[in-house]
């Protein structure tokens, strides 16, 4: 009995240590994985951090739930890829989680995006163009060159928050970008069979990535962003593929397969699956994984294998 | 002489070009918007031009240092970069970008003195029905204007404004706090009050074509309120929401009070809620909400007190990795209402004017035949009063096929609050095709099974954004 007693004072008295250590930490919510792999690396042991997507989701599209509010709600910031790609849930999710720290350009509000310059800046605002990004392309997060800009981001965003661990996160973040580069190094040199190649994909999200390694983007099977395909588009997009002997498509995990299938069988061209965000496969489990992932499928697809 | 040839021809350049440019200065002070988007490409292209230059220096800057950094395999160059080279050459970049860009950056804020007006965002709500009995008509159902801003570090303002075949109305005006601590939140002004959940919906946002019976009857329409409501997060790990509220009235078509006459607290309706969620998995999870609002005396009830509840339950199923296209929702809203009611009614218009007596003023939404019995025979006795209860309750279930397609059915009833006329029932399929994510249209066929009134309906709706929008927590 007095054991017992002991045992149960032992755990009273442990039980909140360990829950003050787990509060003690910074609470980051990232909008997808990519970024929290990145908070995480930066962030060491200071940082406790939850993704609202899992990472097989569409990042426009990522289903709202509360839970995520309550998650908000206690975070003391929010680490997005900005450029309006999270409008269909971040905004709302922020409102409904009554957290002045992480509202949009507080201090808690870290856009990764800052350091980026963004690709498809539309010259014209209209929705007969699609349902556009204004300030551009907004899935940088494919080529990992930008990638170390938005670590860069999240570092300075941290330390802005707490000056007190700058020099950590700064070690943390030269650590990571050298990781990166390393990557970047081998990536560049094992992407050289892209270069020139074509690609389609459903979305305009495999702008950065074809950037990155020489390829051509080509097209999307959507009529615009955002747009389901008409017949008379599909009709029109083989015949300019066919004619320009395009060489991959490109479907994005969380698209419906049957019509990406459909349109490269018609083209003769290769039909490769991509995630769009790390987590969208079992392999991508963190943001280095993912993009080779990406490169080293679309590399198989290419080289025939 | 050559020198000062040149010289002249220099200074004589420059005039010409100042001219040239006070010329322009001067044609610009009314610029077309033509030359304003043209300026402002030119703007964004010159930015990115500033950014590539920088991404580019950064990179040497980077090539630079890791050179610097790199272990000393090779001996080191004597002319290599020191910390203060790169720090000067970090220095002279960013003076120079700004030098480029603050002469543009500048005739921006100058260009755009608009930037701080509100979001504005418009929607047109178009509609073809055709009743058995009323038989066709072209429904122009509203134009709605929202309109929504930050104030200031502490609140934000919106207001929906909205034309229609009744005239032009402020469906919501209202004050929202952004910054109360204990995540508490406060709205005041004109706004839907947040009783159950379809019927802080606007007509244009709910799944079908029309209102559920059920809110119809008993909320009266939207949840209209002129009041104020606070509500809290409660800070558990569990996702719950507390409202509570005070208003003159609820719902939009209510008439059993009147906004603008002052009243004594006990004729205000006050009102509270509670919100819940469940995850049961990564793709399904359930929302629970119930809702009471109280009124306690209601002058044209005898001055009795009148009690409305709701219970709100929605289910959801939405595979993550394809919730663009596939889905399920089944949403399901009971509500009880208890108050005193006249027997047989309020005298309507139609059976006053028939015996020339002036009518209450109260017509009452119920979908039943007019609830005349008592009141036709002499308007003019005394209404003689008794406690009714009664119920309503609607069930709708929504599949989402693909991007464009939702087919779905919502099942009706509503009780009569008089308990003059019977039960309504309605049974109603639709289909919902998203042209695009800003343009609907839906097909609705309803079959009515009122008191006296047993009818096929056919409901064609065509609906628009143009604008701002935004995806609301609550549209979720």
């Amino acid at each position: 009995m007095k054991r017992l007693l002991v045992s149960l004072l032992a755990l009273a008295l442990l039980a909140p240590a360990g829950r003050i250590e787990s509060e003690s930490k910074i609470k980051v919510v990232a909008t997808i994985p990519d970024l929290a792999d990145m908070t995480r690396q930066v962030g060491g042991d200071l940082v406790d951090v939850s993704s609202i997507a899992t990472g097989v989701e569409d990042i426009h599209a990522v289903p709202m739930r509360p839970s995520f509010a309550v998650m908000l709600n206690r975070a003391d910031a929010v680490v997005l890829l900005g450029l309006e790609a999270e409008h269909a849930f971040l905004p709302a999710l922020l409102e409904a989680a009554r957290n002045p720290k992480i509202i949009k350009n507080a201090p808690g509000y870290i856009d990764c995006s800052v350091y980026v310059t963004p690709l498809e800046v539309p010259l014209s605002i209209d929705r007969a163009l699609g349902d556009q990004h204004p300030m551009g392309n907004p899935h940088y997060n494919m080529d990992p060159v930008w990638g170390k800009a938005a670590a860069r981001a999240i570092a300075d965003g941290l330390g802005r928050n707490y000056p007190e661990h700058q020099a950590t996160f700064q070690k943390n973040l030269d650590a990571y970008l050298a990781k990166l580069d390393a990557a970047i190094a081998r990536w560049e040199k094992e992407g050289a069979p892209l270069k020139g190649k074509k690609l389609v994909s459903y979305h305009p999200d495999m702008l950065y990535f074809a950037e990155r390694f020489g390829m051509e983007a080509f097209g999307t099977i959507e009529l615009r962003a955002g747009v389901d395909p008409t017949p008379s588009h599909i009709a029109d997009l083989e015949d300019r593929m066919k004619r320009n002997k395009v060489d991959i498509v490109v479907r994005e995990l969380h698209y419906p397969a049957g019509l990406a299938e459909t349109v490269a069988q018609a083209t003769g061209a290769k039909l490769v699956e991509l995630p769009a965000m790390a987590g969208g496969v079992p392999q991508a489990k963190d943001y280095i994984s993912f993009v080779d992932y990406n490169l080293h499928t679309m590399l198989k697809a290419v080289q025939g294998g | 002489m050559g020198h000062v040839l040149r010289q002249w021809r220099v200074r004589a350049v420059l005039v010409v070009a100042g001219c040239v440019a006070a010329a322009s200065a001067v044609t610009a002070q009314t610029p077309p918007m033509e030359q304003l988007r043209r300026e402002f490409e030119a703007m964004k292209k010159q930015m990115r031009e500033m950014q590539e230059i920088i991404r580019k220096q950064q990179g040497t800057i980077d090539k630079l240092t890791a050179e610097k950094s790199a272990p000393a395999a090779a001996p080191k160059a004597p002319s290599g970069p020191t910390v203060a080279d790169e720090e000067r050459i970090k220095k002279q970049v960013t003076e120079q970008v700004m030098r480029n860009l603050q002469p543009s950056l500048t005739a921006a804020n100058k260009t755009f003195p608009s930037q701080f007006n509100p979001a504005i965002g418009l929607i047109l709500d178009n509609a073809f029905s055709y009743k058995e009995h009323e038989r066709g008509n072209f429904e122009f159902r509203a134009a709605e204007v929202g309109i929504s801003a930050n104030v200031d570090p502490f609140v934000r303002g919106y207001a929906i404004l909205t034309g229609s075949p009744d005239g032009f109305n402020v469906e919501e005006a209202a004050i929202v706090t952004t910054s109360l601590p204990y995540n508490l939140t406060l709205k005041g002004g004109r706004f839907f009050a947040d009783f159950g959940r379809l019927s802080k919906f606007h007509d244009h946002d709910l799944p079908f074509v029309n209102r559920p019976l059920a809110l119809d009857n008993f909320v009266q329409g939207e949840s209209q309120a002129d009041g104020v409501e606070a509500s809290v997060l409660v800070p558990i790990p569990q996702y719950l929401t507390l409202t509570a509220g005070a208003y003159n009235k609820l719902g939009a078509g209510n008439d059993r009070a009147d906004n603008t006459k002052s009243r004594d607290f006990s004729k205000f309706t006050y009102l509270g809620r509670a919100a819940t969620f469940f995850t049961l998995n990564d793709a399904n999870s359930v929302d629970l909400g119930t809702s009471y609002a109280y009124t306690p005396e209601v002058e044209m009830d005898n001055g009795a007190e009148r009690h409305l509840a709701g219970v709100d339950l929605t289910y959801r199923y939405t595979p993550l990795s394809q919730a663009g296209y596939r889905g399920f929702i089944w949403g399901t809203e009971a509500l009880y209402n208890q108050e005193d009611r006249p027997v047989g009614g309020f005298p309507t218009a139609a059976s006053t004017a028939l015996l020339g007596a002036t009518p209450l003023g109260f017509g009452g939404r119920g979908t039943g035949p007019a609830p005349v019995l008592a009141a036709a025979t002499d308007p003019m006795a005394p209404l003689v009063f008794k406690r009714r209860d009664a119920v309503g309750l609607y069930s709708y279930v929504e599949a989402r096929l693909t991007r464009r397609f939702y087919p779905g059915f919502l099942f009706d009833y509503a009780q009569d609050i008089d308990h003059v006329a019977g039960d309504t029932l309605a049974y109603s399929p639709y289909l919902t095709v998203w042209l695009s994510e800003f343009q609907r249209l839906r097909l609705q066929y309803t079959r009515l099974e009122e008191p006296g009134n047993r009818e096929n309906q056919f409901f064609l709706q065509w609906t628009v954004i143009l604008g701002s929008h935004v995806h609301g927590f609550r549209d979720r």
